[in-house]
């Protein structure tokens, strides 16, 4: 043989080396998110861990401006004139949105099941409402996301309406990539001190919650701050301690804004709904920058108070919000 | 010349049908958004036709399509194998340079055998053997390893690449516009990876002993074509010009070039690839047409003999008893799960073994099986819900199905037939056994009355404290068992909660 066919295996040799380096170091990416749940066992990370957690500013508090209300409740058929006037009674996109900022709006797209008549996932002209009112305040990108338990993203976007909504109003519809999600720190966390969080969520300039208020078996309720179990993996494990450990998400998230779309309320059979005699008609917005008094006010819908409602009576004794709507002052509009 | 662009025609044909192959794989998965049909090679493969005609007794006008398939090898020969089949077209590639080409040809046999033995179990309503297809292979195969295999090595990559944050806004580009489109984001695990893949790499590095061994010697579609081509109408001739230089029998892919008989071929063998007519010095080489019309080939001695076709029969009676003595004759194993609507139609003897069903299937809960059904069942698909669930809104599996084993039944029907029946085990469960609050199974079922319930119980915490917690019970009458509660069962491991086999489907509990 010939020195050229041993230089073709030194050749080789390297070559193979260099590609099983590579498939070797990505053996030793981050793994995905678990196929399968871990063992009840690991639920409950008590001590607090701060290996790879991430350094993401806390959420600006926002002063409400004066003159404005601190809630807002709109009424009325025209959904997106609905939305439009709830958020300007609370001091308008501009007041939550700079110029050029980076948002991310959260629906609740829990499955691809049922189209939005069910109730069970969010309005779409209230999101797309939104992503029009982000765009002319002046955002520089507006993203929305979530992640659907049943059905694929990609088909639940689609079935929810949202997608379409959102596209016509010049925003982007982001599948959630695995890979995207970090562990973070929950440095108020009371029960949980540490989870993996969508990191684009956690570093947006602006989060806008926009949860559909909906029956759900456990929790009786869903509203902005179960919404938020949206933004995180490993949602089963929430489960064990649901009402803390959700309050203790808000903690993190720290949404700019919540618009609570009950246009459609479910009242029975949630939260994945599906029969149209538990759908009720309310075509109300609730806008407002403190996710527990717009939950507070939401559960109002139900015939709860807000203290009935296990996470939101947790968040407001973690100071995350307000739960007495006496104490607030709500603008209540007619369209 | 001619025959130089011919040649270059047929390659440029192999790797268009190639490629709509795997533009058709790869959009199976849009769950109807695309117009193509994903089975569509299914749709003119006449071996698949012919078994499900005869498994099925029935006529299934969506397979007619490969009438066509007949016709062209009446008119051409082999065609399908040499310009169309995907698979063959695969092994034509991966061909080492030193096939070494020295088999003799008395193996050529096995193909019409396998084709004989096919159709005889298919007339006795036994598919067992229809995974042998070629278009079954390759998209087995691709579904259940390549293309899984890539998606692992790809996200691998990306996953270890999306640890430096300043690459972000690339990679969201990158997997927005190329990634996602290809893959779906589907995580795939598949069961039967490594013996589909075992079986796919033994059949590629038989390309070692001989050209395209399996279009040769195995493929029995190969063997149906080969009889039909033998009546072909436009045939492989060779002229007086000739002047035995071997250049042909060289280049044939089948080795059918004979010097013995002047470098004549075989048409139920030849491929019609026209390497030979390229290859010749002389243009002693021609496909004519052959007068007079529908005489048959030359007889081979590797042509099947009158005992051969006995034994095949004989072979296989004796399948199909072995067949008969598996215990999946009496029962129903509890967790094999059958797709959507399979209740309804007798699913394994229609079924095909296709794997298409497996492919489309968003979850990816849909598995090939391995022996869980027994052998018989080899690759016929099951739901594995721990795995992926059956997607409430989803009937890709039942519009996919290019035999009707599925049956083509409503979104609503679909949503309406029982799959099989949850079943909730309290020793496992976290608020039976743990006192725990959970409802997760309750929470993801996607009924419009939930099949699931929560009791309210009051119990005492272990700090003395009365505390109410929630048991789930299953309704009986409610759930179709599609597994979302399995699947998202909290509990690791084996879940909490498991779909099992509907009750009325086991003989045993029927008393027949």
């Amino acid at each position: 043989m010939s020195d050229e066919n041993e230089l073709n295996r030194r050749d080789f040799l390297i070559k193979a080396g260099l590609i099983g380096a590579g498939v070797y170091l990505a053996g030793c990416a981050k793994q995905s998110a678990m196929p399968l749940p871990t063992p009840f066992s690991d639920v409950i990370p008590v001590t607090p861990q701060t290996t790879g957690a991430l350094d993401v500013k806390p959420a600006e508090t926002i002063e409400p401006a004066t003159g404005t209300a601190y809630l807002s409740v709109a009424r009325g058929e025209d959904a997106a004139e609905i939305t439009r006037r709830a958020i300007a009674a609370i001091g308008g996109m501009e007041r939550f949105v700079k110029n050029g900022a980076n948002v991310i709006i959260k629906p609740n797209i829990c499955t691809d099941y049922y189209t939005y008549e069910f109730a069970a996932t969010t309005n779409p002209v209230v999101v797309g409402t939104l992503v029009s009112l982000v765009m002319a305040a002046g955002a520089a990108r507006v993203r929305v996301m979530d992640n659907p338990f049943g059905g694929t993203a990609q088909s639940a976007y689609k079935r929810s309406g949202i997608e379409d909504a959102v596209k016509d109003a010049g925003g982007e519809m982001e599948v959630m990539n695995q890979n995207k999600f970090r562990k973070a720190e929950i440095p108020d966390g009371l029960d949980i001190r540490e989870w993996s969080f969508y990191k684009d969520i956690l570093d947006a300039d602006v989060v806008i919650n926009v949860p559909i208020a909906k029956n759900h078996g456990t929790t009786r309720l869903t509203l902005g701050a179960k919404n938020l179990m949206g933004t995180i993996l490993n949602r089963g494990q929430i489960h064990a301690n649901i009402h803390q450990r959700i309050a203790d998400l808000v903690s993190r998230v720290k949404p700019a804004l919540t618009v609570v779309d009950a246009v459609r309320i479910l009242m029975n059979n949630g939260p994945t709904g599906g029969n149209l005699d538990d759908v009720k008609l309310l075509n109300t917005v609730i806008a407002c920058a403190d996710i527990v008094a717009a939950d507070s006010y939401g559960a109002t819908l139900f015939g709860f108070k807000g203290s009935d409602i296990g996470y939101i009576k947790a968040a407001a004794d973690m100071g995350l919000g307000t739960l007495d709507l006496s104490s607030i002052k709500i603008e209540e509009i007619s369209v | 010349m001619k025959a130089k662009a011919t040649r270059r025609i047929r390659q440029v044909t192999q790797i268009a049908s190639f490629g709509l192959f795997m533009a058709l794989f790869v959009q199976a998965v849009y769950l109807g958004q695309s117009p193509l049909a994903s089975d569509l090679f299914y749709r003119f493969d006449p071996l698949i036709a012919a078994t499900a005609m005869f498994a099925g007794r029935a006529i299934k006008a969506g397979l007619l399509y490969s009438l066509v398939t007949i016709a062209a090898s009446i008119l051409f020969g082999r065609v399908w194998c040499g310009w169309v089949c995907p698979f063959g077209s695969v092994l034509e590639w991966l061909t080492p340079k030193y096939a070494r080409n020295e088999i003799t040809d008395k193996w050529r046999v096995v193909k019409f055998l396998l084709f004989f033995i096919l159709i005889f179990a298919a007339v006795l309503g036994n598919q067992s053997g229809a995974f042998l297809d070629p278009i079954s292979l390759l998209t087995r195969t691709m579904t259940t390893v390549l293309w899984p295999g890539l998606r692992f090595l790809v996200y691998g990559l990306e996953g270890f690449l999306y640890r430096f944050d300043f690459l972000w806004p690339a990679l969201d580009a990158v997997n927005t516009n190329v990634l996602l489109p290809l893959f779906q984001g589907i995580e795939s695990v598949f069961i039967a990876s490594l013996p589909v893949f075992i079986f796919f790499a033994i059949v590629i590095a038989l390309n070692r002993i001989a050209e395209r061994f399996w279009c040769r010697y195995l493929c029995p579609l190969g063997g149906f074509l080969g009889l039909v081509s033998r009546f072909a109408v436009v045939r492989r001739e060779v002229t007086k010009d000739c002047i035995s230089c071997d250049r042909c029998s060289k280049v044939c892919p089948t080795g059918t070039i004979d010097a013995a008989k002047g470098y004549a071929s075989d048409p139920a063998e030849c491929t019609v690839c026209y390497d030979c007519m390229a290859e010749c010095p002389v243009n002693a080489i021609a496909f004519d047409r052959h007068f007079p019309l529908w005489k048959s080939a030359q007889s081979q001695e590797y042509d099947p003999h009158r005992r051969q076709v006995i034994l095949a029969a004989a072979g296989t009676l004796g399948g199909v008893a072995l067949a008969g003595i598996e215990p999946i004759r009496r029962r129903d194993p509890v967790r094999l799960i059958r797709p959507p609507g399979a209740t309804l139609t007798n699913f394994t003897t229609v079924c095909m073994r296709c794997g298409e069903c497996v492919r489309v299937c968003p979850t990816q809960g849909l598995q090939p099986s391995l022996i869980e059904g027994g052998w018989q069942n080899l690759f016929t698909p099951r739901l594995v819900p721990r795995i992926g669930y059956c997607s409430y809104n989803c009937d890709a599996c039942i519009r996919t199905c290019p035999t009707g084993a599925i049956p083509h039944i409503s979104k609503e029907a679909k949503q309406k037939t029982p799959i099989g029946l949850a079943s909730i085990n309290t020793d496992r469960c976290l608020p039976w056994a743990y006192d725990t609050l959970c409802s997760v199974c309750e929470e993801m079922c996607p009924l419009p009355e939930k099949a699931i319930t929560l009791e309210e119980v009051k119990i005492s915490a272990k700090d003395g404290q009365p505390m109410t917690i929630f048991r789930p019970r299953v309704l009986r009458d409610l759930c179709i068992g599609c597994g979302v509660c399995e699947y998202h069962c909290p509990v690791g491991g084996e879940a909490a909660i498991q779909v099992q086999t509907l009750p009325s489907t086991n003989t045993f509990i029927s008393g027949v």
